[in-house]
């Protein structure tokens, strides 16, 4: 290896590091080192006329590796990044030193222990820079299709976007029908809009449009490949197997709906229902309004059946829409028959943003709210001949008993995660602690996983309304379309990388590989272990649990990483 | 930011104009964000940088959209980049300009609890991190001075102690401060805003012009003379030894002209030769005032009978001569042949500013006609006099009030920074990067465009429109959103503490639905962040003050987004006390504590009384719906409340009612901060479903 020519460059930031940090006590210092051709001091680093200046410098010098000692890397790495590519040298052999934030910024009342530290980080970046290689981002290109499996209605409304921009969709829909749980809908809230008519116009607009494949009763068998180039095979009405290559998966299955263990607030009895067999009634009730044959007078809702639990049964999250959903379907019923009395029990009513306007309305056609606690939950007995008899503190009045003989109680219960747990284990796909899908960041990166490629929409993620699924669903749209219309996959350089002549092909690491990357390889020197950089995220699990030292992440290798210690260390 | 970044990675070209110095909204101003407790900056600044590093998006900040119009390709949209006074490509974000600044502002990012300087670096986050300069014009005191003396610069500089400073800035303007401060009749003074103000008596300038300029003659020697530059296409004759030709003379040559004054007179100076003894200038004053004009590079040529055909013959470029005053002269320097005039002063001493003015804007025509170019920017620095401008007779000299440098400082104390910028120019001097300018302009561009996202968000409502809540009113009656930057790490004061007094509180209310729920307040929603935000505020000052107690005042806890709940339970069980109570009342007790009015809706009921040392107004979202204006012909639906409507907020997220332009995050309604970015998402997969199927993906 021919001796590398390392150019550093200590920055004063205008004074923000050289009133504290001695830069040209740093730059005498850095100077003396091995390797290093060039020793400079800028005022502004990150100024047009300093990135000039270490331009020419690394082009006279020829220098094949800089260090600038300056501010967080997060404010500059990409600049100086670039600049290095415009020098002609490659990014990855440009290393940052952060001595503001880390010396000069943190360390005002010791200004010799600040440079001190600043030589020390110094040091070690140029120990970095010795020992860089030039990498390359790993780019793949994409398949221009998506797969989108859920035909609820975030799914279709997310196919018919992306068969819109000229993306090859097959949306994949495991019930016989498309439309998920609103298709039989007569009335949803807020608008009152129909389920029935608004799946249909959907469905009509997906097959007006030539790029999208629908299967129904259709399941997933088998998913290989990686972001971009995904094989996912799949099975339709139980026979016809078929096999499809795609860029991009959205995963839209919806949720289920909590069912309440018998006797929970008197369900199994007959005038118990829940919130959705009760909207099933009034959907399916014309002009007359009867249970069991009996006109209904009262009704008592009780919310938040199976969520806010602080216990251990039941679960701890607010559902979301169920609040809405309720006072929605009261309101209904008060136009049905102004003459129903209608009784919430409730803990707080969670009808969020314009939603309120329906609380408002309840209210108005003469809803009665009454709080209950977690402490002394509403007691709900059958009494012979007359109905229901409910039975609970309302903590409005003074925590005063109430007692209520109604016709039908509605169990307001939440969401719970769908069955899903052959699509959890072939996609790999993440799951929180309460069942749903998980996101990476719920404000950076919201509808994407941690497995690259695979994006989440609707309910599976989190209780979701009907708008905010549709809402999230697009969103995944637009992150899979950044993908698949570019044709591109970009991936930063900094995967594992397997040195074969260490390797026992012992295979400890494959396990210890979270997303599936490393897969043993038969060569004639005997086995090893394989990178699938596509898959890696260079998170290193792999790297720690090797006994032998055999792999690395490329861009810090084990000799790096030695050397920065021994440098930070001398 | 999302929306941007998403189309961008789509392989959409987008402009993003942000009407604030740095683009990051109001997150980049939070502590932390719920339910994770993320530090806000590390979430955001991320993305700032995304949006700032995309090759694909051009970012305009401090910049407005004047107008969106439909033509045959898609929208061409006018963005007027507001005047910065700063050359973005020059400043490097070092600070150095608002360390020297004499001008303090409420800094609008830290809710105005403390202040930041006329020029500023938004927050230590920005991006772009460059400094803008906030002026509105020229102050009225700046703006009547005949000499074109920047008199706020020189009071703003008075006001940080920097009296050598001032007389320096003073000597950029003219060479005769002392004289000034004698003889002038302070039109500034008369102009002063704080004068107009019912109680308030204008700032004395001219006391602190004589102040300043005693002190620096006090205390300097000898100016040091600068030789006349040798420049004989730039040599010029002044006929005229006075104020006037002075002045003309003196800027003529701190522009590198090689001047020559000539006066019959055995010593320069005209009607100040003298002194002016019953004003208080003497002789020595006006001999250190002419050594300003001779230190310039002037030369004086006494016992000289000169010319202007003369001064022609002898190679001048140009001459320079009084003219005697009569009732119909005209009140301006006229050019002709070479040769300028101006009105001559002859008794009239008090109007020694108009001569001086004069005098520059001579020394502007002569350069004009010297290096053949338009004189009209030059001469807008001192503008023009009327005539009726000019007192009809001697207004008397008022001597001006004797200042001693202690008490000049609470004199000036009370200016209002009426333009903002004083343009002492401090900053110009400092800057290392030469990047500022006070004569630039804004800049307009057009950009065509395909579509338009309007992802302007919204506003918090102004709890001052809750009178009984005691805002405005009462110290210690905040906002949450000032509660958030008490607690972000780039807060205020570096430390938790309530304004009155800087005492740490330790019994906190959080007052709910202010502004939301409210139909009185013209606001029915629900905000929809105010529970949670309150929530996370409770916890961070519980962890900040472990003894302090917090109340949360409420209507419904309304925490259902994902982890909400669980967040809300970890609250309660930290111990923060939930009350479900309408709060209709804060009135201030003893000490500026509070005592907090609220129907009690839970245990005993009735109204019941709280007393808390801070109370927090929770305030909700309203519309912002001031881009709507610009759209014109296309303008986008709205709902009642004024938010941008969706025409079908069920599967059309973000699709408004014209046909091209979307709507992303808190624009169309009031969401959290993951809804909002979900939103932005949905909408950019709008805009990209429309820009494709209209062709314009190239």
């Amino acid at each position: 290896m021919t001796e590398k020519k390392i150019g550093a460059f200590i920055c004063r930031c205008g004074g923000n590091i050289s009133d504290y940090v001695d830069v040209e006590q740093v730059r005498k210092e850095i100077a003396r080192e091995d390797n290093v051709t060039v020793a400079g001091i800028n005022m502004f680093s990150c100024s047009d006329a300093s990135q000039e200046d270490m331009i020419a410098n690394i082009r006279e010098n020829g220098l094949d590796g800089i260090v600038i000692a300056s501010c967080s890397p997060k404010l500059h790495l990409n600049t100086f990044r670039a600049m290095a590519e415009r020098a002609g040298l490659n990014p990855y052999q440009y290393i940052q030193v952060n001595i503001r934030e880390q010396c000069s910024w943190a360390h005002t009342h010791n200004k010799d222990a600040a440079t001190r530290k600043a030589v020390s980080l110094v040091r070690e970046g140029v120990a970095k820079a010795k020992l860089s290689e030039p990498l390359t981002p790993i780019e793949l290109t994409a398949q221009p299709s998506v797969m989108v499996i859920g035909a609820g209605l975030a799914g279709m409304r997310a196919a018919l976007a992306l068969g819109e921009m000229g993306v090859t969709v097959y949306l994949v829909e495991a019930a016989p029908e498309p439309g998920g749980s609103i298709k039989g809908r007569k009335s949803l809230f807020p608008d009152n809009s129909s389920g029935h008519e608004l799946v249909e116009s959907l469905l009509e607009r997906i097959r007006a449009n030539g790029n999208i494949v629908l299967y129904t009763s259709a399941e997933i068998l088998e998913k290989t490949g990686s972001v971009g180039n995904f094989t996912i095979r799949i099975q339709v009405d139980g026979k016809n197997e078929t096999t499809l290559s795609v860029g991009a998966v959205i995963v839209s299955t919806g949720s289920g709906s909590y069912r309440p263990t018998d006797g929970e607030f008197g369900f199994g009895l007959s005038c118990v229902l829940t919130l959705n067999q009760y909207i099933d009634m009034l959907d399916s009730s014309t002009d007359t309004f009867l249970l069991n044959g009996r006109k209904i007078r009262n009704i008592a809702y009780i919310y938040c059946v199976g969520s806010r639990r602080t216990g251990k049964e039941g679960n701890r999250y607010c559902s979301r829409y169920c609040c809405s959903a309720a006072v929605h379907t009261a309101v209904r019923t008060h136009e049905v028959d102004p003459s129903i009395g209608q009784f919430h029990f409730y803990r707080d009513i969670r009808t969020y943003g314009a939603y309120e306007e329906l609380y408002h309305e309840a209210l108005k056609k003469g809803s009665v709210f009454l709080k209950y606690g977690l402490k002394d939950p509403p007691q709900v007995t059958e009494v012979s001949g007359s109905g229901l008899r409910i039975r609970a503190k309302d903590l409005l009045t003074g925590a005063e008993t109430v007692e209520l003989e109604t016709d039908l109680v509605v169990l307001v219960t939440g969401m719970v995660p769908g069955e899903n747990s052959q699509l959890i284990d072939i996609l790999k796909l993440p799951v929180g602690k309460e069942g749903f899908f998980n996101e990476i960041h719920p404000k950076l990166r919201p509808v994407e996983t941690v497995m690259d490629g695979i994006y989440i929409a609707g309910a599976c993620q989190g209780p979701k309304t009907l708008s905010e699924s549709v809402v999230s669903g697009m969103a995944a749209v637009a992150k899979s379309a950044s993908l698949v219309l570019t044709g591109k996959v970009n991936l930063d350089p900094f995967v594992a990388r397997v040195l074969t002549e260490k390797c026992t092909g012992c295979g400890e690491c494959i396990s210890s590989c979270p997303y599936g990357a490393i897969s043993m390889k038969e060569t004639p020197d005997g086995t090893v272990v394989e990178i699938t950089e596509s898959l890696c995220k260079g998170e290193g699990a792999c790297v720690a649990i090797c006994n032998e030292e055999a792999l690395e992440i490329k861009g810090y290798g084990h000799n790096m990483i030695k050397a920065m210690i021994e440098a930070l260390g001398g | 930011m999302e929306s941007a970044v998403t189309l961008a990675d789509m392989g959409f070209d987008v402009a993003l104009v942000e009407k604030e110095a740095s683009i990051g909204g109001k997150m980049i101003l939070l502590s932390k964000v719920f339910p994770t407790l993320d530090c806000s900056s590390c979430i955001s600044t991320p993305k700032m940088a995304a949006v700032a590093n995309h090759p694909r998006i051009t970012l305009f900040t401090y910049s407005n959209v004047k107008s969106v119009k439909r033509d045959a390709h898609g929208f061409r949209v006018r963005v007027v980049s507001r005047n910065s006074y700063v050359d973005p490509q020059k400043c490097t974000g070092c600070s150095q300009c608002e360390t020297v600044c004499t001008v303090a502002r409420p800094d609008q990012f830290n809710d105005g609890m403390i202040a930041r300087r006329a020029i500023y670096i938004p927050f230590p986050q920005s991006v772009p991190k460059k400094a803008v300069i906030e002026k509105k014009g020229l102050s009225p005191c700046s703006q009547a001075c005949p000499a074109g003396i920047r008199a706020h610069g020189i009071v703003s500089l008075a006001r940080a102690g920097k009296f050598r400073e001032a007389a320096k800035r003073h000597l950029e303007d003219s060479p005769f401060p002392a004289a000034l401060s004698c003889l002038c009749y302070a039109p500034c003074e008369n102009r002063c805003t704080k004068g107009k103000t019912k109680k308030g008596a204008p700032i004395p300038i001219k006391g602190v012009s004589s102040l300043m300029a005693n002190g620096y003659y006090g205390s300097n020697d000898q100016v040091a003379i600068k030789t006349a530059p040798d420049a004989p296409e730039k040599r010029v004759a002044v006929m005229d030894a006075g104020p006037a030709g002075l002045s003309a003379a003196y800027h003529l040559a701190l522009n590198g002209y090689e001047v020559t004054v000539f006066t019959k007179d055995s010593a320069p100076g005209g009607i100040l030769a003298e002194g002016v003894p019953e004003a208080g200038l003497s002789r020595e004053l006006v001999a250190r005032e002419i050594d300003n004009v001779i230190g310039a590079g002037v030369i004086i040529d006494t016992d000289t009978s000169m010319t202007p055909e003369e001064a022609g013959r002898r190679g001048f470029a140009a001459a320079l001569a009084p003219v005697p005053w009569n009732p119909d002269l005209v009140m301006d320097p006229v050019v002709k042949d070479g040769i300028v005039t101006y009105p001559e002063l002859v008794d009239r001493p008090y109007l020694l500013a108009h001569a001086i003015g004069w005098g520059r804007r001579a020394a502007v025509m002569v350069q004009a006609l010297v290096e053949k170019r338009n004189s009209e920017d030059a001469l807008v620095l001192v503008p023009a006099l009327k005539r009726e401008k000019i007192p009809a007779k001697d207004p008397h000299y008022t001597v001006a009030t004797k200042l001693s440098e202690e008490n000049v400082q609470e004199a000036v104390s009370g200016c209002l920074d009426c333009g903002v910028c004083s343009e002492c120019r401090q900053c110009v001097e400092v800057c290392p990067g030469g990047a500022i300018d006070l004569a630039m302009k804004p800049s307009t561009c057009e950009i065509d465009t395909d579509s338009v996202v309007l992802a302007t968000g919204f506003r918090l409502f102004d709890p001052a429109r809750k009178p009984l809540l005691g805002y405005s009113r009462y110290p210690n009656v905040i906002t949450a959103m000032q509660m958030d930057r008490l607690l972000a790490p780039t807060r205020p004061y570096n430390a938790l503490l309530r304004p009155s007094d800087g005492k740490i509180p330790g019994n906190i209310a959080f007052v709910l639905c202010t502004g939301s729920r409210d139909v009185n307040a013209g606001n029915p929603r629900c905000s929809r962040i105010c529970c949670m935000y309150s929530i996370k505020q409770a916890q961070l000052i519980m962890g900040a003050l472990p003894i302090s107690e917090v109340t949360i005042y409420y209507i419904d806890i309304r925490a259902f987004g994902k982890g909400y709940d669980e967040f809300f339970q970890q609250a309660e069980g930290m111990g923060t006390h939930f009350v479900k109570g309408k709060v209709v009342r804060v009135e201030e007790v003893k000490d500026q504590n509070l005592r907090v009015h609220f129907e009690d809706m839970e245990g005993k009921g009735g109204l019941r009384q709280a007393n808390h040392d801070l109370v927090v107004l929770s305030v909700g979202a309203i519309s912002n719906p001031g881009i709507v204006k610009v759209l014109g012909d296309d303008r986008v639906e709205q709902d009642e409340l004024s938010y941008i409507r969706e025409v079908d907020g069920t599967v059309e997220p973000g699709r408004t009612s014209v046909d091209g332009i979307f709507v992303a995050g808190a624009a169309s309604g009031p969401k959290d901060i993951p809804d909002s970015v979900v939103h932005a998402g949905a909408a950019s997969a709008q805009a990209a479903s429309y820009l494709i199927r209209t062709g314009a993906l190239k």
